[in-house]
């Protein structure tokens, strides 16, 4: 039981964290992106949503399989393989955002512009 | 015979087709040229080689053919299409086998490895739809599922080899709701479908390799069994990205077979024409337009051999790798061919004239390779997709990373340690950030350090190969700071500065790689590859087009590299970091009868 509310909670958190992730990405508003829905909807196409793989993987400092978006084209889906399938057991303060942007700029260059440091995945994470 | 084993294939087939200058060998130049004036497809050319059982160089061993390396392989497609690009890419259209090998089942294996090795068969490769190119993902060809196969529906264009080939490799949608996972591939056996059911699109007319057979293949309700569906439905596009991260890295080999002929011509007038009492060649300006040429091929010698043999130690890496290949050296041999036809003059127009005009020919054939197979900005794009996480992995190197990336590079550039076999199912849509070959750059500069205690190492070149690896690092931390501080966008809108930004890239890949060949390899080829002088202007040339830097770093390097020019082209060696021993040239015999009859002795 205790795994199952931790797996659970794991996934929500993660879904929420992908929420953000693709409302940033794509310039929309994150109350409009339902997690049943195929990510291509939002215009992510096949190849970004293997480069997305990537960003997660950093992370969550795990390796997942590149087709991961692939095989588990919704928000939900791909929240619930990760969370059934990966020890995310310091998801919790991993999705912290503030401890998260910590650690990517500890493993980043010194960006001169921190505010626009790291594209789009840096400047998305600080504005959450 | 070559001592390295994996060249001695590729001067076996060279010895054997003869020389191409003379009238009467296989593939002679006048007869490739007559085949295209007449745009007649090489079928008797192409029988020569199955009867030299040159298709059994694409199958695996493990599938009862020969191929072992992609060293090997690679040099053999030049050896071909330095005679001529038509045949050499309408009997390559064979490494789509790769595919099958990649996801096929056993018996699939077997039976295509059959049909190829004994049955002379083979294929093609059905991507392009008229109405999409590039977009892959978008197709239109349908499969429909049915009791025991699939109903096909929609037609591939333009196709090389769409008419004449057994075996058809088609990608189709079958998902009615298109993404990533609504792809299937299929290996289709012609002679296993019924022939009312498909149908062939008729030969496209072409500026170059005007003797293919460019057609297109069309499906009418065509049932195609189970047995041909390759992996399972919905895998199409993750064995279509990865079959051509295989096929765009050898497509290099076709650019430099050309490059060797388009070069070899051009001084096969040079040294001869005379113009104010002097030979063109020993002019300063056309010397040098040489000589550059010369350098183009030995730089794109170090990034094609090095992803060749690369294949089989971080196949996990080719998205990355097979990018910068397919993008940098097809499209530095097409600037090259054109650098070099000012100095042939009147005659690179000439259909007839300078020998058989076979390089009208080759300039024509070869502007294909940077479009067929993921065009320039196809691969561009898909490299720069990556840029990010390149560039994160970068930076996060420890020196645990460093000391594991050491050994791989010994291993990929060692031109004598075997290549480990290569293991298809490693191959990875991304490479997690990893670039061997660009994020190896210290070791390869810690290593030129270390050479500064060996005594057989020239200290003056090596202080400028110093000076010139510490610039591309230089260049490669610019790009990396650019990349961290600018705004990255998914899709296909990407603004054509990151094109620019890609291709500088792709320099500095090239440049890495250069290093790196020449450092594992300073003691096996030879004094001129040792003396390390051309690497030094090689780094001067491919930084010039990064940064401002002196014209001329060196006259006498200059010099010296022109000499070896001069010496490979009198004794037939191919030119390259490996020059092979090509078959005895008529031209040459006329030009020089002493030289000859020693050379006539096999090696
Ligand atoms: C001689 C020859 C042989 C061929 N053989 C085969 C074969 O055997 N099998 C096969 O499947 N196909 C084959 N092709 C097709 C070839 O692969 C396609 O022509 C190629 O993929 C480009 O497609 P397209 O011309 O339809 O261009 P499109 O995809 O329509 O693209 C049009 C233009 O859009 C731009 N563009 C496209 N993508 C991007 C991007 N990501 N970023 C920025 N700009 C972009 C480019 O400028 C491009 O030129 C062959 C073509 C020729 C000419």
């Amino acid at each position: 039981m205790q795994l199952q509310n931790s797996s659970m909670s794991n996934q929500v958190v993660i879904q929420n964290w992908l929420i953000k992730q693709l409302a940033e990405q794509l310039s929309l508003d994150s109350a409009t992106i339902s997690i049943t829905e195929p990510l291509t909807r939002y215009g992510l196409d096949s190849i970004d949503a293997v480069t997305m793989v990537g960003d997660i993987e950093d992370v969550l400092d795990v390796e997942l399989p590149s087709t991961l978006f692939w095989d588990y084209p919704t928000i939900e889906k791909s929240s619930q393989f990760l969370a059934q399938n990966y020890d995310l057991s310091n998801l919790n303060n991993k999705a912290d955002d503030a401890h998260v942007l910590e650690e990517l700029e500890e493993t980043g260059i010194e960006a001169t512009n921190s505010s626009k440091g790291w594209g789009g995945l840096f400047s998305r994470i600080k504005g959450a | 015979m070559h001592p390295l084993i994996q060249y001695r294939v590729a001067q076996l087939l060279e010895q054997d087709l003869g020389d191409p200058n003379h009238l009467e060998s296989t593939l002679s130049f006048k007869k490739v040229i007559e085949l295209d004036e007449e745009e007649a497809f090489p079928e008797a050319e192409l029988n020569w080689l199955y009867n030299w059982h040159l298709q059994d160089y694409y199958v695996p061993v493990d599938c009862g053919g020969k191929f072992t390396n992609f060293e090997e392989f690679l040099a053999l497609v030049r050896v071909l299409s330095r005679r001529d690009q038509t045949t050499g890419i309408a009997f390559t259209t064979m490494f789509w086998s790769f595919l099958c090998w990649m996801a096929g089942t056993e018996e699939q294996k077997q039976k295509l490895a059959q049909f190829m090795i004994e049955e002379h068969g083979t294929m093609c490769l059905g991507y392009s739809e008229r109405e999409h190119g590039s977009d892959l993902v978008n197709g239109g060809l349908t499969a429909t599922k049915v009791p025991g196969g699939y109903l096909l529906n929609g037609e591939k264009w333009p196709i090389n080899r769409a008419t004449r080939s057994g075996v058809t490799f088609v990608l189709a949608r079958t998902d009615a709701e298109g993404g990533a996972k609504g792809l299937s591939l299929f290996m289709i056996d012609k002679r296993e479908i019924s022939n009312s059911e498909y149908y062939n699109l008729p030969k496209i007319l072409t500026h170059g390799i005007r003797g293919s057979d460019m057609s297109g293949i069309g499906f009418n309700n065509c049932f195609v069994p189970d047995s041909m569906l390759l992996r399972q439905e919905g895998d199409g596009l993750e064995i279509g990205l990865k079959g051509f991260q295989i096929t765009r890295t050898l497509c290099a080999a076709f650019a430099q077979g050309a490059a060797d002929t388009a070069l070899r011509t051009t001084l096969n007038f040079a040294l001869k024409r005379v113009v104010y009492n002097k030979t063109v060649f020993a002019l300063p300006q056309p010397r040098k337009t040489l000589v550059d040429a010369f350098l183009d091929i030995l730089i794109c010698d170090c990034e094609t051999i090095g992803a060749a043999r690369g294949f089989s130690v971080i196949p996990e890496q080719f998205s990355v790798w097979s990018a910068v290949v397919k993008y940098f050296v097809p499209t530095q041999l097409e600037k090259m061919v054109n650098d070099v036809y000012v100095v042939l003059g009147s005659r690179f127009y000439m259909r007839d004239e300078h020998d058989c005009g076979i390089f009208q020919k080759v300039l024509r054939d070869n502007s294909i390779i940077s479009m067929f197979d993921g065009s320039t900005v196809v691969n561009l794009h898909a490299l720069m997709l990556q840029f990010r996480q390149l560039t994160k992995y970068r930076a996060k190197r420890k020196p645990e990373t460093m000391a594991e990336i050491k050994p791989r590079l010994a291993t990929i550039f060692s031109l004598q340690q075997p290549a480990p076999n290569f293991e298809p199912e490693k191959l990875e849509l991304f490479s997690r950030g990893a670039d061997d070959s660009l994020q190896g750059l210290e070791i390869a500069l810690q290593q030129l350090e270390d050479l500064r205690q060996e005594s057989n190492v020239n200290q003056e070149t090596l202080e400028k190969l110093i000076n010139l690896g510490k610039l591309v690092l230089d260049e490669l931390n610019v790009h990396d700071e650019l990349i961290a501080q600018s705004k990255f966008e998914f899709g296909h809108e990407q603004s054509p500065e990151l094109f620019e930004i890609a291709k500088k890239y792709c320099t500095l890949h090239a440049a890495a790689c250069c290093l790196h060949m020449w450092i594992y390899n300073r003691q096996l080829l030879g004094e001129f590859f040792a003396s390390g002088e051309w690497l030094v202007l090689s780094l001067h040339r491919l930084l010039r087009t990064i940064r401002p830097m002196p014209y001329l770093i060196s006259e006498v390097y200059l010099e010296n590299v022109a000499q070896e020019l001069v010496r490979l082209h009198r004794e037939n060696k191919l030119f390259s970091i490996v020059p092979i021993q090509l078959a005895q040239s008529e031209i040459n015999k006329q030009e020089d009868q002493t030289n000859a009859i020693t050379e006539l002795v096999h090696v």
